[in-house]
């Protein structure tokens, strides 16, 4: 429960949420745009962040949408990661979304908010980056943007003030190609990750994107080359793996830096290993 | 019918419980109440320079602003050292500085932001190992001034002690002379939360002729009515505290803080209702915690595994105030040793404050914490003396003669049966000696045991109470004072008159509810006493209301009282049975058939005081602590994965001795209860605090608990050896069911990881770095 008063709009349209937020703005507010809510529970709750406006984009129809579309997986931004797992249009992301919190839970984060939230681990990303999806926006002015994720992605999601993702499309034939997803928690089956990695497999090549490293999920290219190289052994494969990684890894309450990259070292281990006996 | 002691019983309040219609403190009506929130500090130690409220208090809907500067109050069961609102500092990180009253929720904590404090941040000692050092700042400079609030509480001058007790058993030097193998340990325990799922609260109002009622989440209300006359100066009577159902305590709620708060605020706002909320988040850091403990352990064996002599150096975080945590570090000398003969016995145990949030009482009031340190070393030294650790520990059992480290003389009376309990367990978990099974070329399989034992440490003046009247239609109703917290207590009692009036449970009605008004004094809802306390208590009024009806039966038959029986809820003379009269007709007085009147109503009583309990001595710890021990013997199981460090906890088995099993399955679901609770504990839990003394996991996101899915196989088996002064040989159980879970745990991830854990919780980290710096070196 958020104990503090706020100003709660539900828009039907895109261009009535833009508007909702110019006007809040004119009203001194900070507006945040939400779908389930539960991270902005968890920020008032906390006294980190508390909304003096929010505005609901659950009534909006462009944000509900989950259907096949002109060879596209289309997903909207207010829905829910328990209807993409039991859609099972995108599995890769429906697995994904299986392991973000409860299933209370999933049935309320939607995959917009995991995606602009603050939380930093961001799974739903995975599977986005992996099979190069694109992100539809709208602005603050009514204008749309349609952006590779890749482009609207680099450690964080660069949105304008003002402009929230509505739909994701994704190409059908990738949300069909072979994957892997592997969580790895400090001790929970529900919990934050140490490290969650997605694979997906193309032309017999594995793309790899990982959660739980950094305070951002990440692709590689590099260590997709380093992984994919005929030449090398597991071994050293892997500590060409190590050696890319962009940063030490993260401290926290999940674990410490040095136990993420032991467990970054013997999931890979496992991945490759499957990989390479299929 | 009539219901026997070993039947199972559902709960008195299962219905209510559910079915969601159970009333909680916080379900109660808000209607006219104000709402009061607290300002938690966001320092671990630092000097209060001033506070400004005048923002706070201009918003509209605010009725009252308090700070710690409006009162010299302090309290706490052992010392008065705290006060209720931080003055002129703050001590840990939550305390609170400042409450605001306002009209709603969402207006008081508007105010409560716009507090403005400025403080003179001070460096926090966030380690009791710390806080003794010959440097260190101290908490509490006035710690020879504090009141001492019971006799035997030993604080240091000018040091971060508020409590030691030492025991000196037999000759220690002898004892390591005649060792041949001594294992010597240190181990860190960090302190953690109790997580009812009922968050605390408080509300408070006063009558305009000042009578004051408090309405709060507490297992002591009779505590809470004492406490708040004593630090404000109201008669006791004028006080009338109400506990509705407690949604789980485990020890958390015995302290007494919102409702100071709660009167505060009250009194503030000319009595006007006010609740007290705190959310979850401030549950965690505001309110009293699980002690931290770091040891010292060392034990010496001969050859053959016969314990010679045993040191012990306990020191126990208790936070930033001492609340209860001195008789905790009592209890935890008193039983230092866990159920083993050790002639030759030295133990220090200190209570040292921190900057960490104060501790409290918490389910094993301190026992599982030495009992990790003890049971892991015994573990060790069982293994240096190449003995099988069962046996090891069969062969050091307390039996009947021996002296107890407090040098009580153990029966089986106030014992009970440890090897028995060893024996049974054997049985169950198939134990073949310490051993390491293959599942495949990573995962392997192991178990580990603890023994446990317990004994209550109330005060030598701990009362109970028991009333019974009756309904016109002959059923009874139980009143007494214990606070019904998801222990079942009220149904024990229930089940222990029905067994002594030979008569149906479900004629017998309880109070689920307690109201210092009307329901007797019971000491508090702690310490697994309640069977014994309020059940003695129950079978005194039991006994009454025999006597009672015998006389007039007596008068009815035309017989002797002790020729009348009184059975399935009838009175009967026992020539003649089946001329039989039922309760209904002769509880409010007799009629004859000519319309006489004989007797009078049946209204029974009894009364229960704690006797023979003494003061430790200073020096020596000698003296009787508590009236009686459970003792019992655990087992967990676990795979563990060598590649990286995970495991899986599988079967957690436990044989208590429980004098004599009441409401079997209830007894199981407590015991069990109890172990989930110590492998969740050993397992996950822990307040883990940043260098500037702020709780890294304060909400449970990031807090982890054993959750539904991740619990082992449980097994729960009884051992009986009457306790001769309890009511039909029954022993206290309700929290003993975690006292060797993480000993247990911790010596099965031991064999298996081949790390010598010494730390808790048990996380693949903490076996992954072990293991790596055991292999790197």
């Amino acid at each position: 429960m958020i104990a503090d008063n706020f100003i709660y709009c539900k828009p039907d349209t895109l261009r009535e949420a833009s508007a909702a937020y110019r006007t809040l703005l004119r009203e001194d507010k900070t507006p945040f745009y939400y779908g389930g809510g539960s991270e902005i529970i968890t920020m008032a709750r906390a006294g980190s962040r508390i909304p003096d406006a929010v505005i609901d984009i659950k009534g909006i129809p462009e944000c509900n949408t989950l259907e096949i579309n002109d060879g596209d997986v289309v997903i909207g931004a207010a829905v829910t990661l328990n209807q993409i797992q039991e859609s099972k249009l995108f599995p890769l992301l429906g697995i994904t979304g299986s392991r973000i919190a409860d299933h209370t839970n999933q049935c309320r984060i939607t995959l917009g908010g995991n995606i602009c939230g603050t939380i930093i681990y961001k799974e739903t990303l995975l599977p986005l980056l992996l099979t190069d999806s694109t992100i539809l926006t709208m602005g603050p002015r009514g204008r749309g943007r349609k952006l590779p994720v890749n482009k609207l992605f680099d450690r964080q999601i660069k949105l304008l003030k003002g402009e929230f993702i509505y739909q994701i499309r994704t190409d059908v034939s990738l949300t069909k190609a072979d994957f892997t997803h592997v969580k790895k928690t400090a001790n929970e089956k529900i919990d934050y990750p140490l490290l969650t990695v997605c694979t997906l497999e193309t032309e017999g090549k594995l793309r790899l994107a990982f959660s739980g490293m950094y305070s951002h999920p990440f692709r590689s290219t590099n260590i997709e080359d380093a992984i994919n190289h005929t030449d090398l052994t597991i071994e050293e494969k892997l500590d060409m793996a190590l050696s890319l990684l962009p940063d030490f890894p993260l401290t926290d309450s999940e674990g410490s830096g040095e136990y993420r990259k032991f467990v970054f070292r013997n999931t890979l281990k496992e991945i490759i290993e499957r990989h390479e006996n299929d | 019918m009539i219901t026997k002691l070993t039947q199972n019983i559902p709960r008195k309040e299962s219905w209510d419980k559910v079915t969601g219609k159970a009333v909680y403190t916080d379900d109660l009506p808000i209607t006219n109440h104000y709402c009061a929130r607290i300002l938690p500090s966001p320092h671990a130690s630092a000097r209060i320079k001033s506070i400004n409220i005048q923002k706070a208090a201009e918003i509209p809907g605010v009725k009252a602003v308090i700070t710690g500067q409006e009162y010299s109050v302090l309290c706490g069961p052992t010392l008065l050292d705290r006060p209720p609102l931080a003055k002129d500092c703050v001590r840990y990180a939550g305390e609170p500085v400042a409450i605001v009253v306002a009209l709603d929720e969402a207006t008081a904590l508007q105010a409560v932001r716009l507090i403005e404090v400025d403080y003179e941040v001070m460096p926090a000692l966030l380690s009791p190992l710390d806080s003794i050092k010959k440097d260190a700042p101290l908490l509490h400079p006035q710690i020879s001034s504090y009141t001492h609030v019971v006799e035997d509480i030993y604080p240091i001058e000018k040091s971060n002690i508020s409590a030691q007790y030492h025991i000196r058993k037999g000759n220690i030097e002898e004892g390591f002379a005649n060792s041949d193998i001594i294992v010597e340990e240190t181990f860190h325990l960090p302190p953690s939360d109790h997580l009812a799922m009922e968050v605390r609260t408080a509300r408070a109002e006063i009558s305009a002729d000042g009578k004051v009622l408090i309405t709060t989440a507490s297992q002591s209300p009779f505590t809470v009515a004492k406490d708040i006359a004593k630090a404000f100066q109201i008669s006791p009577g004028d006080i009338e505290v109400h506990v509705p159902f407690v949604g789980g305590a485990f020890g958390g709620k015995a302290n007494v803080s919102l409702e100071f708060l709660a009167y505060m605020a009250s009194k503030k706002v000319n009595g006007h209702p006010v609740r007290v909320i705190i959310p979850r988040e401030e549950d965690m850091t505001s309110a009293p915690s699980k002690l931290g403990m770091d040891a010292t352990i060392k034990i010496g064996a001969a050859k053959d595994g016969k314990i010679q002599g045993a040191k012990f150096e306990f020191h126990v975080d208790c936070g930033a105030y001492s609340d209860i945590a001195p008789y905790m570090t009592k209890a935890i000398t008193a039983d230092c040793t866990g159920p083993y003969n050790i002639e030759n016995l030295v133990c220090d145990s200190y209570c040292v404050y921190t900057n960490h949030t104060y501790a409290t009482s918490y389910r094993g009031f301190g026992h599982l914490s030495y009992t990790y340190c003890v049971e892991r070393t015994l573990d060790q030294l069982a293994k240096k003396c190449n003995l099988d650790p069962l046996k090891f520990r069969l062969l050091n059992a307390i039996k009947p003669g021996d002296l107890a480290p407090n040098q009580v003389i153990s029966t089986y009376s106030n014992t009970g049966n440890t090897a028995l309990c060893l024996e049974k367990l054997k049985g169950i978990i198939h134990w073949n000696g310490p051993q390491i099974t293959n599942i495949d070329e990573n995962i392997v399989r192991a178990t580990g045991i603890s023994c446990l034992w317990k004994a209550a440490t109330p005060p030598s003046n701990a009362v109970s109470g028991a009333l019974i009247t009756f309904n016109s239609d002959g059923s009874l109703n139980l009143n007494t004072g214990v606070v019904e917290m998801g222990n079942g207590g009220q149904t024990n009692l229930a089940q222990i008159l029905a067994e002594k009036l030979k008569m149906d449970i479900n004629k017998i009605h309880v109070t689920l509810n307690v109201n210092t008004r009307l329901n007797p004094e019971h000491y508090k809802t702690v310490a697994s006493i309640s069977a014994y306390m309020a059940g003695n208590a129950v079978v005194r009024a039991a006994d009454d209301i025999i006597s009672q009806l015998k006389s007039i039966g007596s008068q009815v038959y035309s017989c002797k009282p002790e020729e009348i029986e009184v059975s399935d809820s009838k009175v009967y003379c026992i020539k003649a049975p089946t001329n039989y009269t039922e309760f209904k007709d002769i509880i409010a007085g007799y009629k004859t058939e000519g319309g006489a009147s004989i007797g009078e109503p049946v209204l029974a009583k009894g009364g229960y005081m704690l006797k023979g309990i003494t003061v430790l001595d200073p020096k020596t710890g000698k003296g009787r602590s508590g009236p009686s021990w459970t003792v019992g013997a655990q087992a967990v199981e676990i795979e563990f994965d060598k590649r990286d460090c995970t495991y899986r906890i599988i079967n957690a088995t436990t044989v208590m001795d429980v004098g004599q099993v009441l409401n079997p399955n209830s007894m199981r679901e407590m015991i069990m209860g109890g172990m989930a609770m110590g492998l969740s504990m050993a397992s996950r839990e822990n307040y883990s605090y940043n260098k500037q003394g702020r709780l890294k996991t304060p909400n449970l996101r990031t807090y982890k608990l054993l959750h539904i899915g991740q619990e082992p196989k449980y097994k729960v088996e009884f051992v009986e050896t009457p306790q001769t002064d309890s009511p039909f040989g029954t022993r206290g159980i309700s929290e003993h069911g975690i006292i060797g879970m993480p000993a247990a745990l911790a010596n099965a991830l031991s064999l298996a990881s081949e790390v010598n854990i010494r730390e808790l919780p048990i996380t693949p980290e903490y076996l992954w770095k072990q293991r790596k710096e055991k292999y790197d070196s």
